[in-house]
């Protein structure tokens, strides 16, 4: 890259004013709720989540100086990667809290899975950015797109990891959607899927059945399964419109709160400030999904504008079934809240979609 | 191209209904959250505060229970016990495995805990082991660091000195059934004085984490210790009286202080370990109590009712007397029968007493005399004096259980069997048999009414910390009770006095002796000695007495359950506890005058 178009890129640095402003802020929070969760002390781990904050700035900070194109031109090729990846991971992959999903790298663990929804966007991006217009009408121009979709939602399914596949679906869906699939077929798929639904009860794990059940029912076993999703929703209940104040949540304070510093994060922060809190924070991420949706609006090339909303999606999904697991709303399948849970990849993934959508909107008038 | 357009404009279209969905899930969130935290807030502010306080009570001491001689009877000692308080099921079950290499936990008690478990709420503790002891104790002490919801906690049972000489007059009290560790009298005084000693419950507010750790005390309100009891009893007799009363089969003794009322002995045998309830009794060692057939759990003093026998006649002769129908003087003849309605009559001696008078007839406990007295007399007349001396209700004793007893009347009669009063009912009655009933503790009510010329004479357990207290008389006449106190002198010391044999001592007691049927008797059978019948045939043996004459102290009631002879078997157990009292009385007037 030319210092010219370096310079250039400084320069509109300029415009991400707003994203700037909103990441900021739910770094701020993120860093309030790991102090909370670790009830104030400036431990080893919340210094390694400040850590982890700085190397997503510095990979979004990567991503956006590199150029455009080679996330078109090599789509394919990260696809392939990540995929084979995941099926090392079925083969050799490190069992983690009873589930295959990090894989060894000697200097540090990563999991496909989390890289398999960037992989899959790129993939879908770039596979209907070539597809002309007339074409999207036929069903047989999306059996690949289609086969993209549910390889991996398969695999990750098999690790088992629930949420991401469920998440990998619903992108995946959601890109085929909007390529323009034919309406018809689309909604007659999705009614069968919904009728073969109670099948799919046989593949699942006796743990799964066991959140499902207790989904349905909380009462089933308050002492067991249901226990975190109830405690969960004393905590976030007795948090009231202001909260019990920082560092004065008693149900993260005394552990009766799982998990309070990893998918239960919102809990720990809804329960010490209250639904203003809570809601400024739903208010941020829903700031966050607009930003990357109206990207894709402003965006003029079909990839980068499928990218915008594949990422926006991506998003959405995460905040949305976290916040809505956390208070009973979906059963506990275990996807973290973007950028305030503990935890490296994740923060990863969305830190390069950040670093993606600038560098697409930076790139927007090619 | 037209098509082209119309695609563009679909995709449009699809984006934005892709942006409503977003927009109307992400409105979706928040309405549920604001429903959560506003609209349910009051629900899930409790069940937080629930999670984090834990309120625990805090045990009184019961009261303990004096003999009037300051023997403490009833006292309080500790006994650990081993609670896990209910959690997940997996921390459960690996700190009950945990408590499997220190105390054996038997496969069908680990079953019930963990049970338990599923059924109680969260944290609330589950006993484990009741009764630790101290090698169990010590080896919990060493691995306790790796137990999570354990504690090992203290109670206070009941521990009872002679429990089997005091078991009914002192009963037992043991744990609560409402779920609370405190203490609670079942029986006896530790049931009618329960207010007194159970004291008040205190509690402390402690805030807890997740496992259950302690983290600080919020509140503590201190138990209220109960207050102490003092008894009349005096437990050298007592234990002295439940001895000899226990060489026989089963029997009751009770002796009253006449000055006061109180209550120096009251004695049921065979007792029961109240030790034994109050700590852990299996139910193989309870249904053996129930199905014992000598029913040690019955208080044969108070709550047992037996007829009274010939201790009655003492009734209807002072009746007699008041009510002008014989003086002293007046003789019938004893021919040893006596024909009524249809049927004969026998004294107990068929050779007859020859001429008596009402003084000869208690000496010699002539029961033709009373045949005829009761004719002129009347059943009416017995039945008011008979009440006025305390039969047919409760003398009031601080036990919760007492008798009434039965004294039979005309009125009861009809109402009981629908028929009238026939005269030779009242023959019977007279001489204390029949359908009368009564208990020991209204025998020696009697005699305490009749030496204490007060018919307001009560007996009472209670040291009452106000002797000077003046309770209203009921005087009863005088002159007509000299009479019979000099009859009953004779019984004890005249030459052909029932209980000579036993009773004649330098004290002097004066007393009456009852054997009281409990079978009718047939023709040829007078005369065969008691002790060639079974057990439960024989008539029952009473002798009720008071000592020492002249200054007439205390009453002495011993009955002896299918004992034979009142003169021969009651009499002779009754002069002990009389030489035992005499000694006792010698030793605190020695202590009296320093």
């Amino acid at each position: 890259m030319s210092m010219d178009k370096l310079k250039n890129r400084f320069l509109f640095l300029n415009e991400f004013k707003i994203l700037f402003l909103i990441i900021a802020l739910i770094f701020t929070i993120s860093i309030l709720g790991q102090l909370s969760a670790f009830n104030g002390v400036f431990s080893e781990l919340v210094q390694r989540h400040l850590l982890r904050i700085v190397a997503g700035i510095l990979v979004m900070g990567l991503v956006y100086f590199y150029d455009f194109k080679i996330w078109n031109n090599f789509a394919y090729v990260f696809y392939a990667f990540t995929f084979i990846s995941l099926i090392i991971v079925e083969l050799l992959g490190v069992v983690r809290l009873g589930a295959q999903r990090w894989i060894d790298l000697y200097f540090f663990t990563f999991q496909p899975s989390e890289l398999m929804k960037l992989s899959l966007i790129l993939a879908l991006s770039r596979y209907y950015s070539i597809l002309p217009l007339y074409e999207v009408r036929l069903v047989k121009n999306h059996l690949l797109p289609l086969m993209l979709t549910l390889l991996p939602t398969i695999l990750v399914l098999k690790q088992p990891d629930l949420g991401t596949a469920g998440v990998l679906f619903f992108v995946g869906c959601s890109i085929i959607f909007l390529s323009g699939f034919p309406l018809k077929i689309f909604l007659l798929s999705v009614m069968t899927g919904l009728l073969l639904c109670p099948f799919g009860w046989y593949f699942l794990h006796d743990y799964q059945k066991n959140r499902i059940l207790t989904f349905i029912d909380p009462d089933r076993d308050p002492l067991g399964t249901g226990y975190h999703v109830l405690q969960s929703k004393i905590a976030i209940g007795s948090g009231h419109m202001l909260g019990k104040g920082f560092l004065q949540g008693s149900q993260s304070k005394l552990n009766f709160l799982p998990e309070k510093n990893t998918d239960f994060i919102f809990t720990t922060l809804a329960e010490e400030f209250g639904f203003l809190g809570a809601t400024i924070i739903i208010l941020l991420f829903l700031g966050l999904i607009l930003y990357f949706l109206w990207c894709g609006s402003v965006t003029k090339t079909p990839f980068a504008k499928f990218l915008c909303y594949g990422l926006g999606l991506l998003l959405f999904s995460h905040v949305f079934i976290n916040i809505a697991m956390v208070m009973g709303m979906l059963p506990v399948v275990g996807i973290p809240l973007p950028m305030l849970s503990y935890g490296g990849s994740s923060m990863i993934t969305f830190m390069i979609s950040c670093g993606l959508i600038m560098s697409a909107l930076a790139n927007r008038k090619i | 191209m037209l098509h082209n357009d119309d695609t563009k404009k679909e995709i449009q279209l699809r984006i934005k209904i892709v942006l409503s969905m977003v927009l109307l899930m992400m409105g979706l969130l928040v309405y549920y959250l604001y429903f959560l935290q506003v609209d349910c807030h009051h629900k899930y502010a409790m069940l937080s505060e629930k999670n984090r306080i834990r309120l625990s009570p805090l045990l009184p001491k019961r009261g303990r229970i004096f003999t009037a001689d300051g023997k403490v009877i009833a006292s309080n000692k500790y006994k650990y016990t081993l609670t896990l308080e209910s959690c997940a099921e997996n921390v459960f079950l690996e700190n009950v495995n945990l408590l499997e290499t220190c105390i054996p936990i038997e496969e069908d008690e680990k079953k019930e805990i963990l049970n338990t478990r599923k059924k109680v709420p969260r944290y609330t503790p589950i006993v484990v082991k009741d009764g630790l002891s101290w090698d169990e104790y010590a080896k919990l002490s060493l691995i306790f660091y790796k137990l999570n919801h354990v504690s090992i906690d203290y109670i206070y049972v009941r521990e009872y000195a002679m429990p089997l000489e005091f078991s009914h007059v002192i009963g037992y009290a043991t744990k609560s059934d409402n779920g609370l560790q405190i203490l609670m009298g079942k029986t006896g005084i530790e049931l009618s004085k329960n207010e007194e000693l159970i004291g008040e419950i205190g509690n402390i507010k402690t805030e807890i984490n997740a496992a259950g750790r302690k983290m600080r005390v919020l509140n503590e309100v201190a138990p209220v210790n109960g207050n102490d009891v003092v008894l009349t009893l005096n437990a050298d007799l007592q234990k002295y009286a439940y001895d000899l009363i226990s060489q026989e089969k089963a029997g009751a003794c009770v002796v009253l202080d006449i000055s006061n009322g109180g209550v120096i002995a009251l004695v049921s045998a065979p007792g029961f370990d109240t030790n034994l309830i109050a700590s852990k009794i299996n139910q193989d060692q309870w249904n053996s109590m129930l199905s014992d057939p000598l029913l040690p759990l019955m208080n044969r003093a108070v709550v047992g009712t037996y007829p009274p026998g010939s201790i009655f006649k003492i009734v209807v002769a002072f009746a007699a007397l008041c009510e002008g129908v014989i003086t002293p003087r007046d003789v019938v003849y004893c021919s040893g029968e006596i024909a009524q309605d249809n049927g004969v009559f026998h004294c107990w001696n068929r050779h007859g007493h020859g001429r008596v008078n009402v003084c000869d007839a208690l000496c010699m406990s002539c029961d033709c005399f009373f045949f005829e007295t009761s004719k002129k007399l009347g059943i009416d007349k017995i039945v008011e004096y008979a009440e006025k001396f305390g039969f047919g209700k409760k003398t009031g004793l601080e036990l919760s259980n007492e008798s009434m007893g039965l004294l039979p009347s005309k009125k009861w009669k009809l109402l009981r069997y629908g028929s009238s009063w026939k005269p030779y009912e009242t023959l019977i009655t007279s001489i204390g048999q029949g359908a009368l009933l009564a208990t020991l503790l209204q025998t020696a009510t009697m005699l305490g009414k009749l030496y204490a010329g007060d018919y307001n004479f009560a007996p009472t357990l209670i040291k009452s910390k106000d002797e000077s207290a003046i309770k209203e008389r009921n005087p009863i006449n005088a002159k007509h009770a000299t009479t019979i106190k000099d009859a009953l002198y004779q019984v004890c010391n005249a030459w052909n006095g029932t209980a000579v044999g036993s009773c004649k001592t330098n004290y002097g007691i004066s007393g009456k002796t009852g054997s009281s049927q409990v079978r009718k008797i047939k023709t040829g059978e007078a005369g065969i000695g008691q002790k060639k019948f079974p057990w439960h045939l024989r008539d029952h043996a009473f002798f009720a007495g008071v000592a020492p004459h002249g200054n007439p102290r205390y009453v002495v009631a011993v009955f002896i359950e299918h004992g034979g002879g009142g003169a021969s078997v009651a009499a002779p157990i009754a002069r002990k506890i009389f030489d035992k009292l005499m000694e006792i009385d010698q030793k605190s007037l020695e202590i009296v005058p320093k």
